[in-house]
């Protein structure tokens, strides 16, 4: 959009509100019998989604499995929640600061 | 890739939890009912989960595979034969003086009932992080 950085940072973010969603459905299939956490691998995601490829999640392993078959553990879930709404607080500040920037260079070559 | 359909999947799991503290609450307070309009005691319901794709837009269709929401699949009807207690006083006792009790342990109930309360609030905070997510996404353009 403005530069490098910002469709950097707009990938990232598109990353992480698609891991938000994956944790989202976590959470909502805590009880569900059989239900596998589903989670994506977002260091290497994030190199791909440069590359303009969607994420591929997977079955997370080494999780804890319950006598229903569920293996979703609501810490790791809540963890995960708050990180990534750290994470997207982050870069939304990063790159509204940009538009800022974009934003004073319009407003003072109007000449008020 | 949009962020609200993730509010989606929270909501239906909120749904899905209300409708098996309804059923936890019922239980509970059946627990000595003697009589139903199917005769009988009462029989003991449980809610049956089971996961389902989401799709709130047709955008979202191509994404479906990234959320799944859950639903509450079957109510399960509790079918062991019912407790029985020696009360020949009692109204609905048989001839040999027994009554047929519903088989409901209430710290049972009482237990998946703070388990559903607990999920429902962690969907609960799943909605507001993700809507605190959107508000500063649209903070952007300030």
């Amino acid at each position: 959009m403005l530069d490098g950085l910002s469709d950097t940072l707009e990938r990232y973010m598109d990353l992480l509100s698609a891991r938000q969603k994956l944790v989202s459905s976590n959470i909502a299939n805590a009880d569900t019998p059989g239900y596998r956490t589903q989670d994506i691998d977002f260091q290497s995601e994030l190199r791909s989604a440069l590359q303009g490829a969607s994420p591929q999640p997977f079955e997370v392993a080494g999780l804890q499995v319950k006598n229903d078959g569920n293996n979703v553990s609501l810490d790791r879930e809540a963890r995960l929640l708050a990180e990534n709404g750290m994470q997207f607080n982050l870069a939304s500040n990063l790159l509204r600061s940009k538009i800022q920037k974009v934003k004073e260079a319009i407003q003072s070559g109007s000449g008020t | 890739m949009s962020l609200f359909s993730a509010m989606a999947v929270s909501a239906s799991g909120m749904a899905a939890e209300r409708t098996r503290a309804e059923l936890l609450v019922e239980n509970l307070a059946n627990a000595e009912t003697t009589r139903t309009p199917e005769g009988g005691p009462y029989r003991r319901k449980d809610a049956v989960f089971a996961s389902q794709p989401m799709a709130t837009s047709f955008a979202s269709l191509f994404e479906s595979h990234l959320q799944e929401g859950v639903a509450v699949q079957e109510i399960s009807v509790d079918q062991r034969d019912p407790e029985r207690r020696y009360l020949p006083g009692h109204p609905d006792a048989g001839a040999d003086g027994y009554v047929a009790f519903p088989r409901i342990n209430p710290a049972e109930d009482m237990v998946d009932l703070v388990s559903a309360s607990r999920s429902f609030e962690a969907n609960v905070a799943a909605i507001s992080s993700v809507k605190d997510m959107i508000m500063r996404s649209i903070d952007l353009f300030k």
